[in-house]
């Protein structure tokens, strides 16, 4: 019960985001079909490149992927916590070295950054280098794939790409789902 | 369990991607855009972002709450299936991180998985040969 004497029901814990709260709150877009692709990471490769590369030659600029098990020589990631500036919710940590790990399990976006170049996001739970199962946002310019290449399964978008753009509610540049002007 | 389908052959259809924003619950904004999409039935394909709790089932029927801000979505698989009126259902696991990259994994709760910043979610539409509501038998394109 609050102060006032209305009776409280469990409820979820909502954050108030520090911009105008945007009244569309599912952005889509969709396409008939999505292409599949296996993709094998290539060893000594950072795994942005492993992906950015083969996938710049099949001319996918949009992707989904699941990132199955594999090994890394090295590996960084960053957490989330409340962000100590207070301009946004939360913020990313400073990298953390998680060393020569397996990655378990990921998820990864292809996208298009603000600059225009390709970006990728990923998530994934990891075995670090000290024997820890961590998760969190992988580095990708820094995770440098192992001995062994690292099968990935890759779904592409088509007729809509996913543009890197600031979101005025969170302050912060999300990807975004945009249409891809035909025209141009 | 007589009606329980254990085999179920089909194809995929359209693949719908979508951002959806702070606040919105997890599990209901996945069903809420495949009613936007008219998919019927759907896998998930692919999905990150960040949660301000989690809330997933235990196994002794308890529930794990995972403390945030943020709780990272690190692994996402799961299904909608539509139920006889047209609602969608989604069931969805996976694993989430806290704040100091703990991980934590189960079955998503409804109502206890508010978005953080952002849910970045890619669907595919499951098309089953015989509707698993109507058991009416699609004609093969």
């Amino acid at each position: 019960m609050t102060p006032d004497g209305v009776v409280k029901r469990k409820q979820p814990r909502f954050l108030r985001q520090p911009g105008p709260f945007n009244p569309i709150r599912i952005k889509m877009e969709s396409s008939p079909f999505g292409r599949h692709i296996r993709l094998s990471l290539k060893p000594g490769e950072t795994l942005f490149d492993a992906i950015v590369k083969p996938l710049a030659e099949l001319n996918v600029r949009a992707a989904s992927m699941t990132i199955l098990g594999g090994a890394f020589e090295t590996l960084d990631y960053c957490v989330a916590p409340p962000d100590p500036e207070g301009d946004a919710v939360v913020a990313y940590s400073k990298p953390i070295t998680a060393g020569q790990s397996y990655m378990i399990f990921g998820n990864a976006t292809l996208g298009i950054s603000i600059e225009e170049k390709p970006l990728v996001h990923c998530h994934a739970v990891i075995r670090t280098e000290s024997g820890d199962v961590m998760g969190g946002h992988i580095v990708t310019e820094q995770a440098v794939v192992g001995n062994n290449p690292i099968s990935v399964l890759v779904i592409s978008l088509e007729g809509f790409e996913l543009h890197q753009a600031y979101d005025e509610e969170t302050k912060i540049s999300l990807l975004q789902p945009m249409e891809v002007d035909s025209h141009e | 369990m007589s009606d329980l389908i254990l085999v179920e052959s089909g194809k995929m259809g359209r693949v719908a991607y979508a951002r959806i924003a702070p606040n919105e619950d997890m599990i209901l904004g996945i069903e809420k855009l495949c009613l936007a999409q008219g998919f019927k039935h759907a896998f998930v394909r692919g999905a990150l972002g960040s949660l301000v709790d989690a809330g997933l089932e235990g196994s002794d029927g308890k529930i794990i709450e995972v403390k945030g801000p943020a709780v990272e979505i690190v692994s996402l698989a799961g299904e909608v299936r539509s139920e006889e009126n047209g609602t969608p259902c989604a069931s969805l696991s996976g694993v989430v991180a806290d704040p100091e990259g703990k991980v934590y994994g189960g079955l998503f709760l409804l109502g206890y998985n508010p978005i953080c910043v952002t849910l970045e979610v890619t669907l595919e539409e499951w098309l089953p040969d015989v509707d698993p509501v109507s058991r009416t038998v699609r004609q093969r394109q």
